[in-house]
């Protein structure tokens, strides 16, 4: 890793459970303004990684291009294989790849079980044919599902909650409901944007934890934007900066943080910078 | 000035307040606009969509009715649900350009689609009528009526108003129908829809198609707009342009208001309030003319609108916490 600041990303070493997913030359543009100018990435399964960059860098814009919130300019994508660009977000979202917003998305007027509830996949009474010829199938589902709920409830402090609407819920508590509502989907992929913000570190922690936990028992993929650095440092094993639209290292947390292009790219933000004294 | 004082200019005929007949079209009236106003309920309440064409459900129910009976010759009872299709068609047609659009842009289309609806019923002359309307589909029904009459006289009330089987048909079908969207909104699908109207993108982030579910809850709509046209209809016996202004999407949005967002008892509540004050205000006997105290009856429904939304914006049966809740 050596100065010069327009080079080829880091190519990244073979990761040893292989690629869930890959982005290759994403374009977006708003305009003239190209959000994305050819974003490649990819994350190898099993990894926690992180993905920073200074403000504008087009973070949050390639999660929404990639998860099918905003229609991609170019380029291809693909979650385990099969290309998601040009797809619904829902349908996407049902492959097992699933994103968080940075603004949370708290269904404001809904308890937060009903929250919790929604998130979980096949559940035949989201279907009106069912609700009337299958009662007893939907049913159980819904009591299968209340359950898991309650469980996630449970790991994020949230259970002396769960009948209050979401509405009521602090900044905090709506982004840890988010990730557990996320979490209902069973994914194998998930997108989480800002996960710590407006979290206390005890709750931060509990979460970081827990994905720690899901990443090893249930072999589940993150890729987070995250603008903490010591968090990004100690708890990503894995680390993607991207700034101006394109991805401008991606490698091992120590390796990036010494990166010319990276601490170029933050000067001014100096996060990086800092950490380097 | 003495003559004033001797005879209040303000004073209410009370035998009116007792004329079955009178409040037996009242309560017809209500029924319908319960039935209209449930899939305003569906739609504004429970999917976070605005549908302000909710007339045209009601024209096409009660004109695919009238001309499948007076021009196809079609039996009444296979009219109904053959009208019940054709709403929810018209429904699609105007939903799936229309739902992929902010919300504000659906609400233009759909009062757009049902004006274009009126204006083709008012001059499409020799399918509907044109302004003279349609009309002669009723027999079929009348057997039904009279035999309800029977009944009832059966129990010893012999003076039935016409109308009186009428009203308990479709009070009996308008409780039916709340009783079915109650239920139904308690099940995971209603649970997406709330969601939807919630946050269509956080619903889309969890895997549901909001689209599909905002053209089921609009199909939905259509059929309950439909089936309030086919009361509509029975009950003038004979269908109208002018019966499908606007305006008739609006007292269906008064009738949700004052009954409460959220709520399907409310719409029923909401629309018996309405009517009964707006009918209850004829008798109300002022120095005006006729034409004036028309619409002095308007003036005070927007006057209790109003009271309404400042000291109890969730209405009725709404409940207070989801007004004031939202991101």
């Amino acid at each position: 890793m050596t100065e010069g600041g327009t080079r080829a990303p880091a190519v990244a070493p073979a990761r040893r459970n292989g690629t869930i997913f890959e982005a290759d030359g994403v374009v977006k543009r708003f305009g003239g303004i190209r959000a994305l100018d050819g974003a490649n990435l990819s994350v190898g399964k099993g990894t926690i990684t992180a993905l920073i960059g200074p403000n504008g860098a087009g973070k949050t814009t390639f999660f929404n291009v990639v998860t099918g919130f905003y229609r991609s300019d170019g380029g291809r994508a693909a979650f385990g294989g099969r290309d998601v660009l040009g797809h619904p977000p829902y349908a996407i979202a049902r492959l097992g790849m699933v994103r968080t917003f940075q603004i949370t998305k708290a269904l404001a007027r809904m308890p937060v079980i009903d929250n919790m509830m929604l998130g979980a996949p096949d559940q035949p009474g989201e279907r009106l044919l069912n609700v009337v010829f299958r009662p007893a199938a939907w049913r159980r589902r819904e009591a299968e599902v209340r359950e898991q709920a309650m469980e996630l409830l449970e790991i994020f402090n949230l259970t002396p909650l769960a009948d209050a609407y979401a509405g009521t819920l602090s900044g905090g508590q709506r982004k840890l409901l988010e990730l557990a509502r996320a979490l209902m989907t069973r994914p194998r992929f998930l997108l989480l944007d800002e996960p710590m913000a407006g979290i206390n570190p005890t709750l931060g922690r509990r979460l970081l934890d827990h994905m720690q936990r899901l990443r090893r028992e249930e072999d589940v993929t993150f890729l987070f934007i995250e603008h903490d650095m010591e968090v990004v440092m100690n708890h990503a094993d894995r680390v993607i900066v991207m700034a101006q639209g394109r991805v401008i290292a991606d490698g091992e947390p120590h390796e990036v943080r010494r990166d010319q292009a990276v601490i170029d790219a933050y000067l001014g933000s100096g996060t990086v910078a800092a950490e380097e004294q | 000035m003495l003559e004033l004082l001797t005879n209040p200019p303000i004073a209410l005929t009370f035998q009116s307040f007792t004329d079955i007949d009178f409040w037996t079209s009242v309560g017809i009236l209500a029924g319908i606009y319960t039935i209209f106003t449930l899939g305003l309920q569906l739609n504004v309440g429970f999917t976070g969509i605005f549908n302000f064409g909710q007339a045209a459900f009601m024209a096409i129910g009660a004109y695919s009715m009238a001309i499948l009976v007076t021009e196809a010759h079609m039996s009444f009872w296979l009219s109904l649900p053959i009208s019940i299709l054709i709403a929810i068609a018209f429904g699609l047609i105007v939903g799936l350009p229309s739902l992929r659009l902010r919300t504000d842009y659906f609400a233009i289309a759909t009062i757009a689609a049902a004006e274009a609806i009126r204006l083709f019923a008012l001059n499409a002359r020799e399918l509907t009528g044109g302004a003279q309307g349609t009309f002669g589909f009723g027999d079929d029904w009348d057997s039904v009526s009279e035999t309800i009459e029977g009944w009832i006289a059966d129990i010893g009330w012999t003076d039935v108003p016409t109308l009186f089987p009428l009203f308990l048909v479709v009070w009996a079908v308008a409780l039916v129908l709340m009783l079915v969207m109650s239920r139904v909104q308690e099940t995971p699908w209603g649970r997406v829809l709330r969601a939807i109207r919630e946050d269509e993108d956080a619903a889309r982030a969890l895997g549901k198609n909001a689209f599909a579910y905002k053209l089921q809850s609009l199909a939905i709509a259509a059929t309950l707009g439909a089936i309030s046209g086919f009361f509509l209809a029975l009950n003038l016996k004979f269908v109208v342009p002018e019966e499908f202004l606007p305006i008739v999407t609006f007292i269906g949005y008064a009738c949700l208001i004052l009954g409460g967002m959220a709520s399907y008892w409310g719409v029923a509540v909401g629309a018996v309030i309405l009517w009964s004050v707006l009918e209850g205000l004829r008798f109300l006997e002022l120095p005006l003319s006729e034409t004036r105290i028309a619409a002095l009856r308007f003036l005070i429904l927007g006057l209790v609108l109003i009271g309404l939304m400042a000291f109890r914006p969730q209405g009725i049966f709404g409940k207070r916490e989801e007004m004031v809740l939202g991101d």
